[in-house]
């Protein structure tokens, strides 16, 4: 086959060196105009760091850059100013001008127009922070398609979406793409590359380990290319006797779009109760009211005692949270990993001594820590600063698995870590229930829950929408929940 | 109808230092820079309108050094800011402390004697209309450019999310160091008002904490000028309303006390809660 | 490294001082000179520094014991002014003997300077308000009630200006040295400082202060009541400033005067930022910047070096140390 389309982007031989690390070696790719391209890869194989730097954000080592024309790059956290309308944000830079001012009516205008020529329908003059999540990612686009780009990246777009939306923005993509513009969709999730993508690139530790056209390949070779071999093995799940543990009853908390509204469910000691969803859906809410840091309604028990009061309280009742963001709620970077292990419990007898903390109890956790989760580092006495995210989120996971707690919320235990820190992770949240801990996984990967879940509850805007058992766990229904369809 | 009048012009007289540190302080504050220099820069513009107008002769040169004094100090913390990634409460603290020393420093080295300088050519009457007047036209102008202009547009872009003004190809650095000239001229000016307007000299400690009143007075106004000009004046009302109550028994300190009483009570949020730019005093990544 | 930067800091600093002095018509080495002779020249010009030191180490351990939860306390001006007013009313009203009147008149420094860092940390904790802008607002509300109370309603008999009535002589406070002003409170000062590094070091207390500094959120979570420890670190930070008022009141003046602080508080943000917000530490920088005060009178006098050269030299030194990261409480709501 004779491919004639002309190429929209070329990255010849990139390298990206921060420091000592090696994050791209070496990375040569081609984009042509018309197609889709999905790049893939664990967290930190350098996909994001390829795409800052091919939209020329982001300088290279070495390697070269060819593109013409505009190179535009959707991010995956929006960098969009909240206290701003939408056609502030989207001609920011570009404003239309009458004399001194800017011509408002034309900008709102040069909005309708873009919107409606890409089919992204948004409402001029509407607050980005008043806007649902699907919609401010429109204006992002839109932002770059101002810009009249040849190239659009997108990093992780379908993170924050549900699969109605999914659909609707592979759409918008084929649109663009229609009209010659080169698309390239940095995504970890497989079956959206296989239904949506023209061609493929994996990358792994910096290197292209697999490039070619979807239709030629397959979502196993793409998964096994992605971990270099196969998925390190997670701890079995064990037969265990169920044991009340943790109830809650018509909880409510919060207001507008991420609230909960009357949650009721359990969950008992020996199993792990998976909460699915697309993040954003209330999964926050219901984790920040059990920890006890935002208010609400309803009841809360555990062991059939009220669980109720501060965080200090539901800490010393034997409840647990491991938190969504290790480096801003879970640790405190400069601190050493010794002292870091005694947060949250050091208030509890066994880690301290009258007024003061006990370091020996405390170092002493800190190793066991370091030895059962395989943490990388220099010693005890090493800065959680200095580690790498999956040794910083292992330390998280066993301190709150240290003090052998009643009940385990773990919000994304897994974000953003390498594959063999997730499975070490995950076998021992595994091991812990096998032991009899009630442990409450919320997690937007829907593998990592039909991995290790016993029952699975959905939610959707703040409601569950459903539950399953395992033998009744149903990829295609979950997916219809998760996104209202059902 | 008489007293009225007075007391409009002893509340304009009052208020027009504070407003041109409150509308400095907006400036800076909606481009994201978090300026508690304000009271370094008016003593800055004060002392060095004072000190030229005394080798020149002329109040209007010593409005144009004031000015540029002004200038000098807020740029300093907008140089720290941009450049230096540094924390600017501190840098704010340590550029008072500068130009509070710094203009006691410059009352011995050129009037000799230490407290006071001599009494130089001042503003008359017509002058200190004239600032009065560009106080009140810059709220309005500042307000208009906020609101209307390209460069109000980019300012607050910059103190809201400095990430996505890079984005979109702007330069938050320059927006915030410009941000802060143009305050530093403001405020400078508000100083050069107290001393060659108000009281034709400078003294140690003649700011008495109007940079701080100033403060209360932006976040009163919600962080915008026409705002913070109305909130300016409040407190100039009730710096005038001082001598007419102290003659009726209530003491001055109390008077003096009332801005920073308010300032106190807005600090709970009785009187509502307003948001500051969500970039406000943090600093960019590097 | 960092020694190296240090002492690049300083030269330059010191070249700048080294300028003003010039330009103000005296010679610059003659004006080190001076201010070395009027610091440490002899027994007397020693123990004045110290005196200083004293003066300048309360508020930086005030000061530090805020950062270090968190807080901005630009405020211990204002606490030491209130601690000191509290000092010397209690002071020249009572007659006790020395073991009795001492520890009242020091605690109520304490609890005057504790109640003003109080009032900033209410606002913090309960309303969310900045301590930035209240601690500001507070110094010259300080200054305003001080000079209305000891002039109007408070004024002792025979008192002529803005001073309180003089302390009874059982309750000034033993000198360290005979004939000199220092006091035992350069013994309390350095006893606070250990304290307090221990405190830092060693408990859960400290622990909590820490991690509510460091990082809010992962504190709160972990089941520590950022309110409380607000609350409880403005107060204590004020108290100790108030504290410090009231050792210049009963050590130094022995009554209450309104000029009581040459902007001690201020300074102090200068000291506890050299030395690093570390108890230990601080005391040397105290030293340092007490040098600086004391010698700067001789130095005016020999070497015809205004003293505001002391100043210029301390905004610059603030200026300078303000690239050091502190670590931050997340932006109040105001």
């Amino acid at each position: 086959m004779v491919d004639a389309t002309p190429v929209a982007l070329e990255l010849s031989g990139i390298v990206k060196e921060f420091g000592a690390v090696r994050a791209l070696d070496g990375v040569s790719l081609s984009l042509a105009a018309g197609e889709i391209h999905a790049l893939c890869g664990e967290n930190g194989a350098g996909k994001s760091t390829l795409a800052a730097i091919a939209a020329r954000k982001l300088g290279a080592t070495a390697g070269n850059v060819e593109g013409q024309g505009e190179i535009g790059l959707v991010h995956q956290h929006f960098e969009l100013v909240d206290r701003l309308r939408v056609w502030e944000n989207v001609l920011l830079g570009r404003e239309p001008r009458r004399g001194l001012r800017i011509d408002a009516a034309a900008a709102r205008e040069h909005v309708r127009d873009l919107a409606r020529r890409y089919g992204l329908d948004v409402d001029p003059d509407a607050v980005i922070e008043n806007l649902p999540v699907g919609i401010a990612q429109r204006v992002e686009i839109l932002r770059e398609l101002a810009r009249e780009p040849k190239v659009l990246i997108l990093d992780e777009p379908t993170a924050v979406l549900a699969s109605t939306e999914i659909d609707a923005l592979f759409a918008t993509l084929r649109t663009l793409a229609k009209r010659g513009i080169a698309i390239m969709v940095i995504t970890h999730k497989l079956r959206e590359v296989i239904g949506n993508a023209d061609r493929v690139t994996v990358l792994r530790e910096g290197r292209v380990v697999l490039s070619e056209p979807t239709a030629a390949t397959s979502l196993a070779a793409i998964a096994y290319a992605m971990v270099g071999g196969k998925v390190p093995a997670i701890a079995t799940r064990n037969a265990t006797r169920l044991q009340p543990a943790f109830d809650v009853r018509n909880l409510c908390s919060g207001t507008g779009a991420h609230a909960l509204y009357d949650a009721t469910f359990e969950v008992r000691g020996g199993e792990i109760v998976g909460i699915a969803g697309v993040e954003g859906n209330g999964q926050s809410a219901l984790t920040d009211a059990i920890a006890g840091i935002a208010p609400y309604a309803g009841t809360m028990t555990l062991r059939e005692r009220p669980f109720v009061g501060s965080p200090a309280a539901r800490i010393a009742a034997g409840a647990r949270i491991i938190p969504q963001d290790r480096q801003r709620e879970a640790l405190v970077l400069e601190w050493s990993i010794a002292e870091n292990a005694a947060l949250g419990d050091h208030t509890a007898p066994e880690l301290r001594r009258g007024w003061n903390i006990d370091r020996a109890a405390r170092d002493r956790r800190a190793r066991r820590i370091v030895e059962r989760f395989d943490v990388r580092a220099a010693s005890i006495d090493a800065s959680t600063a200095s580690l790498s995210g999956g040794n910083q989120q292992k330390v998280v996971v066993g301190r709150a698995l240290a003090g052998e707690p009643i009940f385990v919320v773990a919000y994304q235990p897994t974000r953003g870590i390498d594959v063999g820190a997730a499975a070490l992770v995950q076998s021992r949240l595994v091991e812990s229930r096998n032991e009899g801990t009630a442990v409450l996984l919320i997690s937007f990967e829907l593998d990592e829950l039909f991995a290790v879940a016993d029952r699975i509850l959905v939610m959707f805007r703040g409601r569950i929408a459903g539950e399953f058992a395992r033998e009744a766990f149903d990829r295609s229904r979950i997916g219809a929940l998760m996104s209202g369809a059902a | 109808m008489h007293e009225i009048a007075g007391f409009l012009e002893l509340t304009l007289i009052k208020a027009t230092p504070l407003i041109f540190a409150a509308l400095a302080g907006v400036i800076c504050e909606r481009s994201g820079i978090l300026n508690i220099a304000l009271e370094g820069a008016l003593a800055a513009g004060a002392f060095t309108g004072v000190a030229v107008s005394s080798t020149t002769g002329s109040p209007l040169a010593g409005a144009f050094a004031g000015i540029v004094a002004g200038a000098l100090i807020c740029g300093t913390l907008g140089i720290a800011a941009t450049r230096f990634r540094v924390d600017q409460i501190v840098a704010g603290t340590g550029l008072n402390v500068l130009a509070l020393g710094g203009a006691a420093y410059g009352i011995v080295v050129l009037f000799g004697t230490p407290g006071v300088t001599s009494e130089v050519h001042a503003f008359g009457a017509g002058g200190e209309a004239t600032l009065v007047a560009i106080a009140l036209v810059a709220t309005l102008g500042l307000q208009f450019a906020i609101d209307r202009t390209p460069w109000g547009l980019h300012l607050r872009a910059c103190g809201e999310n400095p990430k996505a003004a890079t984005s979109a190809g702007l330069d938050p650095r320059r927006i915030r160091l410009v941000a802060t000239l143009i305050g530093g001229m403001l405020a400078g000016l508000g100083g050069v008002f107290l001393s060659l307007g108000e009281l034709d000299l400078y003294s140690d400690g003649m700011t008495a904490g109007r940079g701080f009143i100033a403060l209360a007075a932006v976040i009163f106004g919600r962080w915008t000028p026409l705002g913070a000009c109305g909130a300016a004046i409040a407190f100039g009302a009730l710096s005038a309303l001082q001598f007419g109550l102290q003659r009726a028994g209530i003491p001055s300190e109390l008077m003096q006390a009332l801005p920073y009483v308010a300032a106190l009570v807005a600090l709970t949020g009785v009187l509502g809660r307003s948001r500051p730019p969500a970039a406000d005093g943090v600093a960019l990544d590097s | 490294m960092r020694l190296r930067n240090g002492i690049l800091f300083a030269a330059t600093i010191a070249a700048l001082a080294a300028a003003a002095m010039a330009i103000a018509g005296a010679n610059p080495l003659a004006g080190f000179a001076a201010l070395a002779r009027g610091a440490l020249g002899g027994e007397r010009q020693l123990s004045e520094t110290l005196v200083q030191t004293t003066a300048l180490l309360f508020p930086a351990l005030a000061v530090a014991f805020a950062f270090r939860a968190g807080l901005f306390n630009i405020g211990a001006e204002g606490q030491l002014i209130v601690g000191g007013l509290f000092a010397g009313l209690v002071g020249a009203s009572l007659l006790a003997p020395g073991w009795i009147a001492i520890p009242i008149v020091l605690g109520a420094g304490a609890l005057g300077g504790g109640l003003w860092g109080g009032i900033a940390g209410l606002l913090r904790a309960r309303f969310g308000g900045s301590e930035v802008i209240a601690t500001l607002m507070l110094n010259v509300v300080a200054s305003l009630l001080a000079n209305y109370l000891i002039v109007g309603p408070l004024r002792a008999p025979g008192v002529e200006g803005a001073e309180t009535a003089p302390l009874p002589l059982s309750s000034w406070l033993p000198p360290l040295l005979p004939n000199t002003r220092l006091t035992i409170a350069l013994v309390l000062a350095l006893a606070l400082a250990a304290l307090l590094r221990y405190v830092f070091a060693r408990t859960v207390f400290g622990f909590e202060l820490r991690a509510a500094g460091e990082a809010p959120r992962a504190a709160a979570r972990a089941g520590i009541n950022l309110t409380r420890t607000a609350l409880v670190a403005m107060t204590i930070s004020g108290a100790i400033a108030g504290f410090g008022g009231a050792t210049l009141v009963a050590g130094v003046f022995h009554r209450f005067n309104v000029e009581l602080s040459p902007g001690y508080g201020f300074i102090a943000i200068a000291v506890a930022l050299v030395g690093r917000l570390d108890p230990l530490a601080i005391v040397f920088a105290a030293f340092a910047f007490g040098i600086l005060q004391s010698g700067s009178l001789t130095m005016q006098a020999l070497a015809h070096v205004p003293k505001d050269v002391v100043a210029i030299v301390e905004g610059l030194t603030i200026l300078g140390l303000s690239a050091r990261q502190l670590a931050r409480r997340e932006p109040a709501a105001v």
